[in-house]
């Protein structure tokens, strides 16, 4: 008779999922706020030549 | 700083301002689908293993992320760390960083899903057995490594750091790989990952072929990602430090 333990697996599915999820939303925004960065830098030294 | 010469190839390669113009990652699009279908052939079109029941399907997210933390992440580290060393180019430096990230991140699920499949077939969380320790021992190694990053400034002598250290913490992946040989162990032998062919039945043996690619893949566009934020963000420093 095979196991009824199909919730483990649910577990450790949604648990990869939330560890890789959160892992790429970490990188998303470090790139947004490094982004945000370089366009100010390179605004502020346009402005700087002018 | 070392008195010979330190090149970094990067900032004619990836431009700050393609890198701030830059949209969507498809590259990382798609492997986040492969992974999702990776899920999806795992759970409804997989059989179901006779003693270990659906649990053991955990086996499709821990063995391929096992796999390309030891094989492929932490690898990469020792390589670009031994390159680094002998080539002092910062480009390798930002390598090694970005893949001890991003394997942390994968050795994250192996020592999660783990203990959750351990649970059931073993009857236990967590046994101190030699692969268990050891891998937990190269987790806190590499999260030492980017801690280490973070606490020093000089950028030569945070990379030249980070070199040995990310060399030492690689010479643990053969020790981890033939730890089941050399240890007794509640951990099974490799059954892909061995001279012999795969001791698996097709349905099952091409689930995990397809997720050691999405995995891979998954890996690729993520170290590909936090590489060229790496570059970015030292352009950025560079510019702000001028």
């Amino acid at each position: 008779m095979i196991p009824q333990n199909a919730g483990y697996f649910h577990a450790a599915y949604a648990v990869a999922a939330i560890v890789y999820g959160v892992y790429i939303v970490s990188l998303l925004r470090r790139s947004h706020t490094v982004k945000e960065k370089l366009l100010k830098s390179r605004e502020s030294s346009v402005a700087s030549r002018e | 700083m070392s008195e010979s010469v330190v090149r970094d190839s990067t900032p004619a390669t990836v431009p700050a301002e393609r890198y701030a113009a830059g949209g969507i990652d498809w590259l990382l699009v798609v492997a986040i689908l492969a992974v999702i279908g990776t899920f999806i052939r795992a759970i409804y079109f997989t059989p179901v293993e006779a003693t270990q029941g659906p649990a053991q399907k955990i086996f499709y997210v821990h063995a391929p992320s096992a796999f390309v933390a030891l094989y492929l992440a932490f690898a990469l580290v020792a390589v670009a760390s031994a390159l680094f060393l002998w080539l002092k180019d910062l480009k390798l430096d930002r390598v090694a960083a970005s893949s001890a990230e991003v394997g942390v991140v994968f050795t994250t699920v192996v020592l999660t899903t783990g203990p959750i499949w351990g649970k059931e077939i073993w009857g236990t969380w967590w046994t101190w057995d030699a692969r268990l320790t050891a891998t937990l021992f190269l987790w806190f190694l590499f999260v030492g490594y980017l801690v280490m990053r973070g606490a020093i400034e000089d950028r030569m002598m945070r990379a030249r750091y980070s070199a040995v250290l990310g060399l030492l913490g690689a010479l643990l992946i053969p020790f981890i790989h033939l730890s089941v040989y050399l240890f007794r162990t509640l951990h099974p032998m490799p059954i892909v990952l061995k001279p012999s062919a795969p001791s698996l039945p097709p349905g099952m043996l091409h689930t995990l072929l397809f997720a050691f690619g999405s995995f891979a893949l998954l890996y690729v566009a993520l170290l590909r990602f936090r590489y060229r934020l790496a570059a970015a963000r030292d352009e950025l420093d560079a510019r702000e430090g001028a």
